[in-house]
């Protein structure tokens, strides 16, 4: 029994993290300088991660201030385990019920429980990587600082170890039965959609109303932290008490000296063993329910829809069937739903939303406080708009969406002309929606007049066309097309951070551009100038994305 | 007769490996034949068959097809050829009608055409009803079957098929011999690797076999036997040779 668990546990780290692949591609030479680039983009993060560090010091400073040391450990352990959860209900959703090995896994003579654990422990191996970050520089600064001897230092490696165990447990239960009683036939793949939408929404919206919060202390300074310590103490205290799994864990740290320590350091290793014993027993009753559903497609095979005589004449031009393809592609496949399409309309609705709940905070008393005109905020929208061309991913991601079914497109005579225009086209119908959610979104902030709405829509879209061929641009230089599960093209795709980078650097420098000369000459001038931008590096990124296809669509293997 | 399909010394090489998958082959076809591309397990088959489709590009060599080449002229040859791939890896959230007038859209083929095909070619597999739900739901001989029809729609002038018995039901797989046959008497050629010896030794007029990237025998059924010791089926000359 122990070794098929192991077995299943080894292959799914291997096929998780490919380390099989990565193993071939480094023999072989293949893509080291993608390698490279993932470490340069790790690397930049590290100073705000050090700042970040930094402010956490003061913070533990204040907590003593205010005779509440312990404290510091519990807003620690929150904030990992809070986090791990919200993450994990994601991870655990597509590790459980949509990833391709499922399909080989379940014909297998194994239990439920089985595939479950092993799945859990791998997941575990990756919310490592989340929660070390975050939870060490609270256990290091507490305990340098308050000179802390062995035991705690055993006691913290324990209950790191065990940290994500209790949110990973509650993430997979609250997945498990969603996905048992969500499993509705023909509505499945909407009902799933919508959830996560709405999940992201609150996400962001979280994300959001932490900014808003750094904000102020920037501009309250000390004073502000340490009311907000004095205030959040409270929010912490009651958010532990709902959560005691965090208050065992400091607990346990902060009376390490003392037997106290000792019994919340076994109630929270034993409680995260009960409670992970407790899933697996009951993933062996939830788990196939949900799953068999999701791997069914459709139980009315033959009872579709009859196809009507037009249907056997539609004829369309070569990139409008592209463009029709892909969209439909965008549209039926959830997960690329949520990412492109969920993408576009959400930004405008957290914006709303943080407007309509912000108090003093929101957009639209700043816009009031600034006093910006109204050309100016055009001006932003449009940047916004481009941006959202990238963050879409429509474009960096085309090719590697085309995953194994890339031989078609390799086999058919297509012109490149016609693969380019098709896919621009696609996603700039992404960007309509964007552009119409972010319209009526503003609307309750802010009174556009109808030049407004036109400039931001046709140089919004005009924008979004280099944004997509960069995208377009990146992803043909190194497709992802080796997936089994489409969320790999998309979500764990380099090449969508990489787009996002160079275009954020791209409307940066209009920014900056905009800012350098928007007192100096005429605001039409402005617009046009910007017009001119895009058309220009269209035209140029068209010619390199051609070159690029043609060389790209003969070597690829 | 001109050649249809000319393959001259063509190599291919993967990654670094030292072992040529494919080791300076050539061969020809002649318009209205039907060639059988035989050969173990990892001999070269499909690496020979992505290399003439577009799918790699050989290291050393030339391949033609009606005098053009492939890979100086691939929009051009790729409209001449029909391609149907060893497994049916097509984009399952289309429905299969989406995705046969996907296909007829990127050949440009005109309405009356596509109508007139598609009604024969889907009441030949019987896949009429099923055509309005989308791939995901197919077997994996329906798959095979829209593949099929796919690449039959432009007409091609060489159809080339990389196993394309596997998957088929008798029937299917009885209509498809009859449409190989069909094609070459109206000249068109047909190209296609198997295992199926028995399908190969009735249908082809040329065969091929290729070992560890390299032809070792080529020639009608009546050449092939003239070579090999034991004569009297493939089984035993594909056997002896591929030893």
């Amino acid at each position: 029994m122990m070794r098929k668990i192991w077995s299943l546990i080894r292959t799914d780290l291997n096929v998780t993290y490919g380390l099989s692949s990565i193993a071939y591609r480094f023999k072989n030479n293949k893509n080291r300088w993608q390698i490279i680039v993932f470490g340069i983009a790790m690397l930049s993060l590290i100073p705000s991660y050090l700042l970040m560090v930094k402010s956490l010091d003061g913070m533990y400073d204040l907590y003593v201030l205010i005779g509440q040391k312990s404290m510091f450990l519990l807003t620690g352990f929150l904030l990992t385990q809070i986090l791990i959860f919200f993450l994990g209900l994601l991870y655990v959703m597509s590790k459980y019920y949509f990833s391709n090995d499922l399909a080989q896994l379940i014909p297998l003579p194994i239990k439920p429980s089985y595939i479950i654990g092993s799945k859990f422990i791998s997941l575990m191996i990756s919310e490592y990587l989340t929660s070390l970050p975050i939870i060490l520089p609270f256990i290091i600064i507490y305990g340098t600082k308050s000179d802390e001897g062995i035991l705690y230092w055993i006691y913290s490696l324990l209950v790191t170890a065990f940290l994500p165990i209790i949110p990973l447990v509650l993430a997979s239960i609250v997945v498990m039965i969603f996905m048992k009683y969500t499993n509705i036939r023909a509505r499945k793949d909407l009902i799933r959609t919508v959830s996560a939408i709405l999940f992201i929404i609150l996400i962001l919206y979280v994300q959001l109303k932490i900014q808003s919060i750094a904000q102020k202390s920037i501009i309250e300074g000390r004073d502000f932290i340490l009311n907000l310590i004095k205030d959040s103490n409270l929010l912490v205290k009651k958010l532990g008490i709902s959560f005691p799994p965090s208050q065992w864990a400091s607990l346990s740290l902060a009376n390490n000296h003392d037997l106290t320590g000792f019994v919340y350091l076994i109630i929270f290793i034993a409680v995260s063993i009960v409670i992970f014993v407790l899933m697996i027993l009951l993933s062996e009753y939830v788990f196939l329910d949900g799953l068999i559903g999701n791997i069914e497609v459709s139980a009315e095979k033959g009872k579709g829809k009859k196809i009507l005589e037009s249907d056997l004449t539609k004829v369309t031009k070569p990139y409008m069937a592209l463009a029709k393809k892909e969209l439909i592609m965008l549209f039926k496949t959830p997960i690329y739903l949520i990412n492109t399409v969920g993408g576009v309309i959400i930004l405008p609705v957290v914006l709303v939303m943080t407007n309509v709940m912000g108090g003093e905070g929101s957009i639209s008393s700043m816009i009031e406080m600034t006093g910006m005109g109204l050309d100016f905020i055009t001006l932003g929208c449009i940047g916004f708009i481009v941006a959202l061309g990238m963050l879409n991913c429509v474009g960096s991601t085309t090719f590697s969406r085309e995953g194994k079914c890339f031989w078609i497109q390799r086999t058919l005579p297509i012109r490149v002309e016609d693969q380019i225009i098709g896919r621009l086209l696609s996603a700039l119908a992404i960007q309509v929606i964007g552009i119409v959610a972010f319209l009526i979104g503003s609307a309750f902030i802010i009174k556009f007049d109808a030049i407004s709405i036109i400039l931001i829509t046709l140089l919004g879209l005009l924008g979004s066309v280099p944004m997509t061929l960069l995208g377009m641009t990146i992803d043909i230089l190194r497709p992802m097309l080796d997936w089994d599960n489409p969320q790999r093209a998309i979500k764990q795709n380099l090449n969508v951070l990489i787009g996002m980078g160079v275009g954020v650097l791209y409307v940066m420098g209009l920014g900056f551009l905009v800012y350098k000369v928007i007192n100096k000459i005429n605001i039409v001038l402005i617009y046009g100038l910007l017009g001119l931008i895009f058309i220009i590096s269209s035209i140029i990124l068209y010619v390199v994305l051609k070159a690029l296809i043609k060389k790209q669509f003969e070597i690829l293997e | 007769m001109n050649d249809l399909l000319k393959i001259q010394n063509v190599s291919k090489t993967y990654g670094k490996a030292k072992v040529k998958a494919v080791d300076n082959i050539s061969l020809e076809v002649k318009p209205g034949e039907i060639f059988g591309f035989l050969g173990p397990n990892g001999a070269g088959k499909t690496t020979t068959i992505k290399m003439i489709v577009g799918l790699l590009k050989p290291d050393e060599g030339i391949i033609t097809v009606n005098g053009v080449n492939v890979w100086e002229e691939p929009l051009k040859a790729k409209s001449m050829i029909s391609y149907v791939p060893d497994s049916p890896e097509i984009y399952d959230k289309l429905k299969g009608i989406e995705y046969l007038n996907f296909i007829a859209d990127m050949y440009g083929i005109s309405k009356e055409e596509r109508k007139r095909k598609l009604d024969y070619y889907l009441d030949l597999f019987e896949i009429k009803d099923a055509v309005g739900d989308v791939i995901a739901s197919y077997s994996h001989g329906m798959k095979q079957k829209i593949v099929l029809t796919a690449a039959l729609l432009n007409n091609p002038e060489l159809f080339i098929l990389d196993e394309p018995m596997v998957g088929l039901d008798p029937k299917s797989a009885f209509n498809l011999k009859e449409i190989m046959r069909d094609m070459c008497n109206k000249g068109k050629t047909v190209f296609f690797s198997t295992h199926v010896l028995e399908v190969a030794e009735k249908l082809c007029d040329r065969i091929a076999i290729i070992n560890k990237g390299k032809i070792i025998a080529l020639g009608t059924m009546d050449e092939l036997r003239s070579h090999a010791e034991e004569r009297e089926s493939l089984e035993k000359i594909f056997l002896e040779l591929t030893e």
